[in-house]
């Protein structure tokens, strides 16, 4: 593996100018609703094996979970040899000694979809040997083989990252250099006194800008909206269309925030993307090479940046896509990508994937055969519902049928460590979002009718989670204080959040949700003004919502109904983490 | 101490056949295949803890902590996923130590990646025996 380094890009359509457009799509993307099943992980970590899988099959079946879209059915991590036999990937003897295609045979015997996992990296999350990277055409053509209708794709041990399951040093690779200043047109302009900063990653050091690249958002510290790249543009006039050198004043590192590779663009045209010498140390400045530009007539914005740490990955993950079409054609497969918001995927996910987890794991305490595993509502890392739904909450502009769905991870429904009120806000939560449903847990302890069943075989919490609208919900209030609840990131729990969500009936879903572990005594009241001026726009009968003189009110969760004149939807109290969603349909 | 040389180790201290270990364990869920690639490979500190862990888990049936926020202390816990619980389960037991990284303050590292030396390794099979008995 020495002396490889990141592909040349010469396709547009994975560079970061081409996040926002639709036009330019590199796969053409089946428009489909957020994925629904069974995933091996948190049930049984890496003890999953044919037997088990099988008992969780035979289980989908009896209680039917299949007739409610539950249907596909996950071999996460564990279930490879740990290195591969002449380059192919083989599954664990032991765990599937019948094989993956015996294993797909049965699934599908059932009815039922097979997926499978594996890695952008050189190994598995679990360590095994047997990443993807450099094997994406033969991984693939097994992959068809073996009859796969869906891949989940996780992010450890990548090449060309430094953060989080990879190495650090990989740090010359995701920042760009420490940038003092550069030389154009005979004029030295400083990057803190003459060039706008973008973004809000990069920072001022005394003469000089650091931390030019992509947040990492695998943790919980940082709001998923808005710009989470910094670049410094100088802004150049220029009297004609020319080529001219500029050089750039710049010291590397291989540590987070300071790195070795540059871009350099002027308007939305790159003229270099490399690595630079390695300089004596992080603060120790020197000239590059000239780098010729060509600059148009009038007025010009050259742009020092390095987007690589989104375009890499973005472009391993369109390199397995690209190998699964290659020797699938066009099975229909679904792409769930895991890269856990590392590269903040909801710029570019939707170009490959049909849906990008948003953070790390939701839990790490994974159950085993005869162990349920552990769940929290609320921790101050990514480890609970609660961190996952805080992050997830404000990310519905992301997604839509055609781009794909925000993931805030499986289901801990079933574990242990929360209790009934938690897991029915859980799942509610999940549904209103517009996540991927996947089952996490051991189903063999579900039998029809207990509380565990009612509650994911829920016929009015599913339908939301897969109305055909796909509109995910948006938090149209809070009753922490902030001026824009559909975009401010909160991670403080003591709080009623209200999430709408337009449904393709022409009815809306309208959510209120206490994060806090009390009882609550707030009188929260939603009027239709609010909801229509949130959320009019992605209505199916948006007047007939607003003008309608009585609506009927549907509980969703305890099934009750009635019809109400009043323009406004209330609650004066709220159990610690429970919730109440209504269906509020117009009636002329 | 190599990764056969820590599971007969571990075998002799719990009483276990060593005969067969391998594919024994791994029926049973608390060896990876791994474990039998590598056999002379030195042990990291975060296969101990997963074999470790394991162990208590599958062969000897005893249930995880489901409390384990005072693993929540080591910086390094989350850098591994998979490894996470087993940490967490064998340093909250005191089965498993970690380093304090700072001389004035408190940074505690359990180095996943670490190569423990003879020493260390006994005392952790030791803990384990005591936690059993």
């Amino acid at each position: 593996m020495d002396n490889i380094r990141p592909s040349d890009i010469d396709d547009k359509r994975l560079r970061f100018d081409s996040f926002d457009g639709h036009s330019d799509e590199i796969f053409k993307k089946k428009q489909r609703l957020p994925a629904m099943g069974w995933n091996s992980w948190n049930a049984f970590g890496s003890g999953n094996n044919e037997e088990l899988t099988r008992a969780m099959i035979d289980k989908i079946k009896e209680l039917e979970l299949d007739k409610l879209g539950y249907r596909y059915i996950v071999l996460d991590d564990g279930c490879y040899k740990p290195e591969r036999v002449n380059g192919r990937l083989q599954p664990d003897d032991v765990k599937f000694p019948s094989g993956f295609k015996a294993m797909a045979d049965y699934v599908h015997s059932n009815d039922l979809k097979f997926g499978m996992y594996n890695d952008i990296g050189t190994k598995l999350c679990s360590g095994a040997e047997v990443g993807i990277f450099g094997y994406e055409k033969v991984d693939c053509e097994d992959y068809i083989r073996w009859d796969i209708d869906f891949i989940k794709v996780d992010n450890c041990y990548y090449m060309w990252d430094n953060a989080t399951f990879a190495d650090p040093s990989n740090a010359k690779y995701s920042y760009a250099p420490n940038i003092k200043s550069i030389l154009a047109e005979g004029k030295i302009l400083s990057a803190v006194k003459d060039a706008k900063i973008t973004g809000s990653r990069a920072e001022i050091r005394g003469d000089y800008v650091s931390f030019i690249g992509t947040f990492d958002g695998t943790a919980p510290d940082h709001t998923p909206v808005g710009s989470r790249s910094s670049e410094v543009i100088f802004e150049l006039e220029s009297d004609t269309d020319k080529e001219t050198d500029i050089i750039v004043n710049y010291a590397t590192g291989e540590e987070e925030g300071v790195g070795q590779w540059l871009q350099v663009a002027v308007g939305n045209e790159i003229f270099f993307d490399d690595m630079l010498p390695a300089t004596a140390s992080a603060e120790t400045f020197t000239d590059s090479d000239p780098i010729r530009i060509l600059l148009k007539a009038g007025r010009n914005l050259i742009r020092i940046m390095n987007h690589r740490r989104q375009e890499n990955t973005l472009h391993s993950y369109a390199e397995i896509k690209n190998e699964l079409i290659n020797a699938g054609g066009d099975k229909d497969i679904i792409f769930s990508i895991c890269e856990w918001g590392k590269t903040q995927p909801q710029d570019w996910g939707h170009k490959v994937g049909d849906s990008w987890r948003i953070l790390n794991d939701i839990t790490f305490q994974v159950g085993a055969d005869g162990e349920h595993g552990t769940a929290a509502w609320e921790s101050d890392y990514t480890t609970s519902i609660t961190s996952q739904y805080n992050k997830c909450v404000i990310m519905d502009e992301f997604a839509s049928p055609l781009r794909g769905w925000n993931d805030p991870d499986m289901l801990v429904i079933g574990m242990d460590g929360i209790n009934e009120t938690m897991n029915k806000s859980h799942m509610a939560m999940w549904c209103m979002m517009n996540s991927p449903l996947m089952l996490g847990m051991d189903l063999r302890r579900v039998k029809r009718g207990d509380p565990i069943y009612r509650l994911i075989s829920d016929e009015d919490l599913i339908g939301l989670d897969q109305d055909a609208l796909g509109v995910q919900a948006k938090r149209i209030f809070t009753t922490y204080r902030c001026d824009a609840p559909d975009k401010e990131y909160i991670r403080d729990n003591k709080r009623i959040d209200v999430l709408a969500k337009p449904l393709s009936d022409g009815s809306v879903a309208l959510g209120f949700f206490n994060l806090d572990t009390s009882d609550r005594n707030d009188n929260v009241s939603i009027s239709v003004d609010v909801i229509y001026s949130a959320l009019g726009h992605k209505m199916i009968a948006p007047e007939r919502f607003k003008n309608a003189s009585s609506y009927k009110i549907t509980d969703l969760i305890t099934k009750e109904e009635n019809t109400v004149t009043g323009k406004t939807f209330r609650i004066d109290s709220i159990r610690g983490c429970d919730c109440k969603v209504i269906k509020i349909t117009p009636v002329v | 101490m190599t990764n056969r040389e820590f599971i007969t180790e571990l075998c002799r201290v719990t009483g276990e056949e060593t005969e067969d270990i391998f594919i024994r364990g791994r029926r049973a869920g608390w060896l990876e295949a791994e474990d039998e690639l590598d056999p002379e490979l030195d042990i990291a500190r975060k296969q101990q803890a997963r074999i470790l862990h394991m162990y208590l888990l599958k062969e000897k049936k005893i249930p995880d902590l489901k409390d384990i926020s005072k693993a929540y202390e080591l910086k390094d816990l989350f850098d591994c996923r998979v490894c996470a619980n087993h940490v967490a389960q064998v340093y909250c037991r005191g089965i498993m130590d970690a380093k304090n990284l700072m001389k004035n303050g408190r940074f505690l590292w359990f180095d996943l990646e670490g190569i423990d030396d003879d020493h260390a390794i006994r005392t952790h099979l030791s803990r384990l025996e005591d936690f059993l008995s």
